[in-house]
């Protein structure tokens, strides 16, 4: 699905060179569920962004289903990632102003969803999801594993092949962390491709392959 | 999706009421002031243009320049008017207008003494758009001594009974007037307003050949799409023709030779530019216009105001990036394309922007009354509902929409979703340079506004303390005493005895307000000099009037008839190369009866009798009392002698009521332009700082939000809150001072060119550039330590608790 050739990334800080990515390579094929470990700065983030064509890169080159993302322009990266990428944030970034129902919803307007079809799909996950009875209120009167759903939720919407997730549970106690790998588990095996980036050897055992990142190089498959 | 804009937009607008409420404030009194403005403006324009042939119609004025005398008169010769569409293809019709003064109506019984009439010829109603709603409809002037009355004159004058075919007399020059025709009234917006519009065919000086007298505001209709120019450039040969012969007879010079040294001739003016283009002498204006000066002035304010107000919307949207940064940065991750939230911040601008149109229809509602108080105008508000005003301000609304949301839309789209949700944004580096740059501009028009407005004051001040060369408090003037008639000199007799009065003089020849007027031809050892002004005075006029004989003697009964000697002003006696010994020195004045000699017993000085737009003129005070009385009070509450003097009025069973004025009075008005310009600006100037004010304040809530752990660590390092209020308003008032230096010489240059108007005019002084730069810093300061003073003094421990 997305093959990375000899990827490296480096920021400049007064005068000298810091590697965020060290040459890595890396292959994702269809149906997979990757976990990406490694300590605080070992670039499991910016790996992440990388692959979500969020962050640019320094050397080497990235192929999503075969196009070269590293000749694209950036408006057409981003329509490749809008088509095609949900992601999930640590700290959920719901939209404050914009209830359950809306921030699910939000996704589907920017892609010019006709109402009927968006009410149909929102309705759908809300109802999957088991957060029907919460639509109509604003995320800071969940919890923040009900917000995460909703995150998770939002990044579904637009049935996405890929998703990533830099540290979904971070802020997160064990039990609600489990239910959202539960749920990742579920996704996977309906098909759907998943990157995490997790600190946690429990949660990174869902994944089907676990990696591990170590300043900005890939230590064991 | 639109829907889905306007939800959101909506909603931040209730999370950030209080920003929000700034930011309507503003652009309500922005809006509102543009409103009232436009509608000011609008009016000034519109003066004339209810007339059908208004694009078609010109004046014929006159202009020269004789031997040093500037001349402007909105009048012209009487048989220009013939002349002109006789010789000229391009004119159509032709109409004059003679205005006639002191005129005392009577009908049944009763005077009517304050009517303005008016001679026009019999065409007067195919020219202009009058209306005739009872009577004739066409041609009703077409006899000898026919009147057009206005309707209100009518309801007055008749009641419900039937004018038309009743007689008015004029009888101060025993007149029987027809009444043929009733019209509407004239509209506000007209150059002129009367009451009585009377045939010129019985009238003696319709009928005058002489091309030397001017006498009749005449107006032309030209053809269809004729070019102005090409009929203006075909008048000085028609002056070479007709005033050519006249010219030679009475100053033995052929045309040619006269305008070799001299300018003279007749220009056009455009009936639509009369109101704001005119700048005629005083006696051949029909009614004070306005000035095109003031519309520029007017609008170019308004535009301001709106720029000001859109520009806090911008600065404080741009300022709170930092809090919306998150939101673009999910949004973007979530799908949202660039063009996708422009229209999302747009919505919100739009939003904004509609309440505060729709506060600035109420605040115009309710500030309407008042300012056409301070204009002297009667603005209707109705105005505001027709549909093109509705449009206008639509298309005002979407251009403020724009104007405020745009830039602000772009900025923010324009972030990069990873550091917009990493919040490593912060409203610094370009951004906050340029809205440094916008806070400069707009306190370079409020302190410029002010810095004006101190100066139109100022000059207001050094009008109304100017020497004058006469003493212009507590005099009464009774123009209308010749209506005693041979009971004039009882009733003169009676006012010198009177206690409360210092002194009386008999004249109808005032220096500022309504005012006789004559003007005649000076000649030397028999040779044409050029015009000067008369004064008609008695022996007691310079006493009253508190002027001051500088050489020779005043009149006096002890010298017999004094009908032959003459006073000069200093002017006068300057541009007759009298300056050695003047007295005893003679020269002639034409009169109808040729050439008459007069002799200098005395020097006046210098005395503005004219308004302050002008030099003083050569002016020749002569033995001739006639007309009204002049009355210098000897306290300054004349509100007995009024009283006392209307009571012996009525005892001379005079059917019309006393009528005064008071001198000061009368004075003052001659500057109700200037005045009502200057109340205008000062109320703008106030609206531009409170909302130049209402961004700054925004602008140092945000500061003091983004500092707040700074100042938190600085109390606990023992930073004193006065300290704190320093650091934070250092950087703003250094913008307010910058504004300064762009705005003093912007308005110094701007203002200087509105003194040019006068000939006697203040400077502008050093302390008025300090009270501008006070006042303005002033404000501004009051406006920043409460945000501030506020900030510094929160406890320090609940800002750095919020770790």
């Amino acid at each position: 699905m997305l093959k990375l050739n000899q990827v490296s990334k480096w920021v400049k800080s007064g005068g000298r060179r810091i590697i965020l990515l060290n040459n890595l390579n890396l292959d994702i094929e269809e149906g997979e569920f990757l976990s990406i470990m490694g300590p605080s700065g070992s670039g499991k983030s910016t790996l992440l962004n990388v692959i979500a064509m969020l962050d640019d890169f320094d050397q080497g080159e990235y192929f999503f289903e075969n196009e070269p993302i590293h000749l694209l322009k950036s408006k057409k990266r981003t329509e490749i990632f809008n088509e095609n990428i949900g992601f999930i944030f640590q700290a959920y970034h719901l939209l404050d102003d914009l209830t359950v129902y809306e921030n699910i919803e939000t996704p589907l307007l920017y892609k010019n969803v006709k109402s009927s079809e968006r009410k149909a799909l929102v309705a759908d996950i809300l109802d999957r999801f088991n957060i029907v009875g919460k639509k109509d209120l604003f995320p800071h009167q969940l919890s923040g594993g009900q917000q995460q759903l909703v995150g998770i939720a939002r990044a579904l919407i637009i049935k996405p092949k890929l998703i990533l997730a830099d540290e979904p549970t971070g802020n997160l106690n064990s039990k609600q962390s489990d239910e959202i790998m539960q749920l990742f588990k579920e996704l996977n095996q309906e098909g759907v491709t998943i990157i995490q980036a997790s600190h946690s050897e429990s949660n990174a055992a869902y994944g089907s392959r676990i990696i591990n990142l170590l300043d900005g190089s890939i230590q064991k498959s | 999706m639109i829907k889905n804009y306007l939800k959101t937009g909506w909603r931040n607008i209730i999370k950030n009421k209080g920003i929000f409420s700034i930011n309507i404030a503003g652009l309500a009194i922005g809006i509102a002031s543009c409103l009232l403005i436009l509608l000011f403006v609008t009016d000034e324009l519109s003066y004339d243009r209810f007339n059908e042939k208004a694009d078609r119609i010109v004046r014929v004025i006159f202009q020269a320049n004789v031997n040093g005398e500037e001349i402007k008169e909105a009048v012209v010769m009487a048989p220009v008017a013939q002349v002109l569409k006789n010789d000229l293809p391009e004119v159509t019709q032709s109409t004059r207008l003679a205005k006639s003064f002191n005129n005392r109506i009577e009908f049944d019984g009763a005077y009517y003494g304050q009517s303005s009439l008016a001679y026009v010829d019999p065409n007067f109603f195919e020219v202009f758009t009058f209306p005739i709603v009872q009577g004739a409809k066409t041609e009703p002037l077409d006899k000898p001594n026919t009147v057009v009355i206005s309707k209100s004159f009518a309801e007055n004058t008749f009641g419900n009974t039937d004018p038309i075919g009743k007689t008015l007399k004029v009888t101060n020059r025993d007149e029987n007037l027809l009444v043929t025709g009733v019209m509407e009234d004239m509209p506000k917006n007209s150059h002129f307003h009367f009451d009585l519009l009377v045939s010129t065919l019985g009238y003696a000086q319709a009928k005058k050949t002489t091309w030397m007298e001017s006498d009749f505001f005449t107006y032309l209709v030209l053809k269809k799409d004729v070019d102005i120019d090409v009929v203006e450039s075909k008048l000085p040969a028609i002056s070479e023709k007709y005033m050519g012969p006249q010219l030679k007879e009475a100053l033995g010079m052929t045309f040619t030779e006269f305008t070799k040294e001299n300018e003279i001739g007749l220009f056009l003016q455009p009936l639509t530019d009369i109101h704001l283009h005119s700048d005629f002498s005083d006696s051949t204006t029909l009614e004070q216009g306005g000035d095109i000066k003031y519309v520029y002035i007017f609008s170019a304010v308004a535009i301001f105001m709106l720029v000001i107000a859109c520009i806090n919307f911008m600065n404080l949207a741009t300022a709170s990036a930092s809090k919306r940064a998150k939101e673009v940065g999910i949004r973007k991750v979530l799908g949202s394309n660039k063009k996708q939230l422009i229209y999302q911040f747009l919505a919100e601008s739009f939003i904004a922007t509609f309440l505060a149109a729709f506060l600035a229809v109420i605040i115009v509602s309710l500030a309407l009354p008042f300012f056409n108080q301070l204009a002297g105008k009667d603005l209707n508000f109705q105005y505001l509902l027709s549909p093109e005003v509705i449009l206008a301000i639509f298309s005002l609304i979407l251009i403020i929409g724009f104007l405020a949301g745009g830039y602000p839309a772009f900025y923010l789209s324009s972030f990069n979703p990873l550091s917009a949700l990493k919040s490593k944004f912060s409203g610094s580096g370009k951004n906050s340079g340029i809205r440094s740059g916008l806070v400069i501009f707009q306190f370079v028009i409020s302190a410029g506004l002010i810095l004006s407005t101190l100066v139109v004051k100022e000059q207001m001040n050094f009008i109304q303390n100017k020497e004058l060369g006469y003493e212009k408090d507590q005099l009464l003037v009774v123009r209308s005493s010749y209506l005693l008639g041979n009971n004039e000199d009882n009733f003169i007799d009676e006012i010198k005895n009177n206690p409360l009065v210092e002194n009386v003089t008999h004249s109808a020849f005032v220096p500022a307000g309504e005012s006789d007027n004559e003007v005649g031809g000076i000649f030397k050892n028999n040779e044409f000099q050029r015009r000067m002004s008369f004064y008609n005075v008695d022996e007691n006029y310079i006493p009253t009037m508190g002027m001051k004989v500088l050489e020779g003697r005043n009149f006096s009964e002890d010298f017999g008839a004094e009908s032959d000697k003459v006073i000069l002003n200093q002017k006068a006696v300057e541009i007759l190369g009298f300056n050695k010994n003047p007295i005893g020195k003679s020269f002639q004045r034409d009169t109808h009866d040729g050439l008459k000699t007069m002799t200098v017993i005395g020097v006046i000085k210098n005395f503005n009798f004219k308004s302050l737009h002008q030099e003083i003129e050569p002016l020749i005070l002569k033995y001739n009392p006639y007309g009204g009385i002049i009355i210098r009070s000897k306290v300054a509450d004349m509100s007995g002698l009024i009283e006392n003097l209307n009571n012996r009025w009525n005892a001379y069973n005079v059917k019309e009521g006393f009528d005064y004025s008071i001198l000061d009075d009368s004075y003052n008005y001659t500057y109700l332009k200037e005045r009502k310009m200057g109340t205008i600006l000062s109320l703008f100037a106030i609206l531009t700082i409170i909302v130049a004010c209402l961004g700054l304040f925004g602008l140092v809530t945000f500061t003091a939000e983004q500092r707040f752990k700074e100042i938190g660590i600085r109390k606990v390092l023992g930073s004193s809150a006065t300290q704190i209020v320093a650091l934070l308003s250092k950087d703003f008032l250094k913008l307010v001072g910058i504004s300064f230096l762009i705005a003093f010489p912007l308005s110094y240059y701007l203002m200087n060119k509105w003194l040019q108007d006068f000939a006697y005019r203040t400077e502008i002084h050093w302390w008025l550039y300090l009270l501008a730069a006070g006042i303005t810093i002033g404000i501004a300061f009051l406006t920043i330590s409460i945000k501030s003073y506020k900030a510094a003094s929160v406890n320090p421990i609940k800002s750095l608790k919020t770790e």
